[in-house]
């Protein structure tokens, strides 16, 4: 493979890499880009390899056999340029015991290469931006879960990074925090900030992520957007259909056309599965000719779509399997 | 750069977490304790200065060794170390940050050890006899020997070692006996023994550092 190709893949390139622990494969000819300024969802079940995966492409372990780069820089031969780009925020973070927050970030600031004045104008914006401002001074060992995960990613996005990589940045997190820290991942993401993230909270996965990749015993299992995973699905496509009253005349929608079965999971509530390959907008509109001509009264209909974690389980059970 | 600013960074943690206050105090009151014991026990009156020296060079060792070997385990174990090596540092800096500013607090309070030693005997005796200051001189020089041989000592097991407990064993077993190898020349009566002993005090730190690095270098986070 030449030098261009890596470059040419994407901001982030994975190509066969493979890992073992002794007899353990813990990751499996894993292969995959990421384009520079996209946001991507890593996903996996407890010990699928996405922590290996990210500490390879961080560096954090340099034995390993297949191809990495970022930003055209190989891992981990080229680690100088490569840390200059990066910023990182493992599962569990760790500082010295005595720091307090101002100087733990001085810290890391500098041995990224800011210079003592940078640090100082950072450091009070990226707290502010956290809402950390008043834990400046506070020492590291006095903070809870949540606030340590912050402080986690403001030292990683001090040097402002080219590459993200957040290793379930949302882990210990209260709604409202979750919620302001993907909001932040999206305005990086919108100011071309390439970022790779990994959480068990797929709703978070499915709110920011450009693409998504499931990973499952080592072995990348889908790579896509959510609409591309959805659409690769093999599962039925559901039809919901909400009658205002209880009536058995919901049991003739069973006869439509690219129909596979219909039930009734509660009064009232009619679900209509379909050809997983069926053209759902015709099928949609023959059950309401057929609603008209049946003269139901309904209250709502809807196509199901499968939701992420749905998604997930579907892919992660066929891995399993 | 990035080495002195790990160094300052690790003198900094020290101040902050006590060790540099009970190193530079407790050093000197624990030589100041074992004379007056030793005077009270033997009738005799040794120089402070030699009972510092002598205190310095047992204690001081060993005390820095263990340290070293608890600070490096207990925060490899913890994952500290991550956020330094995803940086555009060497490896070998962190390590050598570690033992060069353990060896500064610990030659420093070496040095008040012996300072505080003779002072109380210029308090009492009201003179230094130019053979106390030799000694004393070539004594300073033997501790700090063999304290940079025990620093690098506690650099290496620290690396190598998987728990502190087992840090803990391997400081006593291995690390207190390598940070004799500097006494060796005194003990042989070879001529010129103080030279010997800082050229063969450094070649062993140096062995012990080379191999310290090699090992961190090598190692998977």
């Amino acid at each position: 493979m030449s030098g261009n190709r890596l470059e040419d893949d994407g901001f982030v390139t994975i190509h066969n890499l493979t890992k073992s622990y002794g007899a353990f494969r813990a990751l499996n000819d894993v292969s995959l880009d990421i384009k520079e300024g996209e946001i991507f969802g890593y996903i996996g079940p407890n010990g699928a390899g996405k922590t290996t995966t990210m500490k390879i492409l961080v560096g954090l372990i340099t034995d390993f056999q297949g191809l990495v780069s970022i930003g055209g820089h190989r891992v981990p031969k080229q680690k100088e340029e490569i840390h200059k780009l990066l910023g990182y925020l493992p599962q569990s973070i760790a500082f010295q015991e005595w720091r307090t927050v101002d100087q733990a970030l001085k810290t890391f600031g500098k041995l990224s290469g800011l210079s003592e004045t940078k640090v100082e104008d950072r450091i009070p914006e990226i707290l502010g931006m956290l809402g950390l401002a008043d834990a400046r001074h506070k020492k590291v060992s006095q903070l809870s879960g949540g606030m340590m995960q912050k402080v986690g990613l403001a030292q990683a996005l001090l040097h402002e990074p080219k590459l993200l990589v957040l290793d379930e940045p949302l882990g210990g997190l209260d709604p409202l925090s979750r919620f302001q820290f993907k909001e932040i991942v999206l305005k990086l993401g919108n100011k071309g900030t390439t970022i790779l993230f990994s959480s068990h909270i797929l709703s978070d996965v499915q709110d920011v992520a450009d693409r998504i990749g499931i990973i499952s015993h080592g072995k990348i299992n889908q790579i896509g957007t959510l609409n591309e995973l959805k659409s690769r699905l093999s599962s039925q496509k559901t039809v919901q259909i909400l009658l205002s009253y209880v009536s058995d005349k919901w049991q003739e929608f069973s006869i439509i056309n690219n129909v596979t079965g219909v039930e009734q999971p509660s009064p009232g509530r009619i679900l209509v599965h379909l050809e997983s390959q069926v053209d759902d907008d015709q099928v949609v509109n023959d059950i309401v000719q057929s609603i008209v001509k049946l003269g139901i009264r309904v209250r709502g209909i809807s196509l199901l779509e499968p939701s992420l974690d749905e998604i997930y389980l579907n892919y992660v059970s066929e891995a399993d399997n | 750069m990035q080495l002195g600013l790990l160094f300052v960074d690790e003198l900094r943690g020290f101040y902050k977490s006590k060790v540099m206050i009970f190193l530079w105090i407790g050093l000197p009151v624990i030589a100041l304790l074992f004379r007056f014991i030793s005077a009270e026990s033997s009738g005799q009156t040794i120089p402070f200065t030699f009972i510092s020296a002598l205190v310095v060079s047992s204690i001081g060792g060993t005390l820095a060794s263990v340290m070293l070997a608890v600070f490096i385990i207990n925060e490899k174990n913890r994952h500290v170390y991550d956020l330094f090596l995803i940086r555009p540092l060497k490896r070998r800096d962190i390590l050598l940050a570690k033992f060069l500013s353990m060896y500064t607090c610990v030659a420093i309070a070496a040095f008040f050890a012996v300072l505080a030693g003779m002072v109380t005997d210029y308090a009492t005796t009201g003179a230094l006899p130019a053979t106390i200051l030799t000694n004393a001189g070539e004594s300073l020089a033997t501790s700090l020997s063999m304290i940079a041989v025990a620093c690098s000592a506690g650099v290496l097991i620290g690396v190598a070692a998987p728990s502190v407990l087992v840090g803990a064993i391997l400081v006593i077993y291995g690390g207190n006996q390598i940070s004799v190898i500097p006494l060796v020349p005194t003990l042989l009566n070879l001529p010129d023994a103080t030279v010997i002993t800082i050229v063969l005090a450094s070649a062993v730190a140096l062995g012990l550092l080379v191999a310290s690095i090699a090992l961190f270098n090598r190692k998977q986070f």
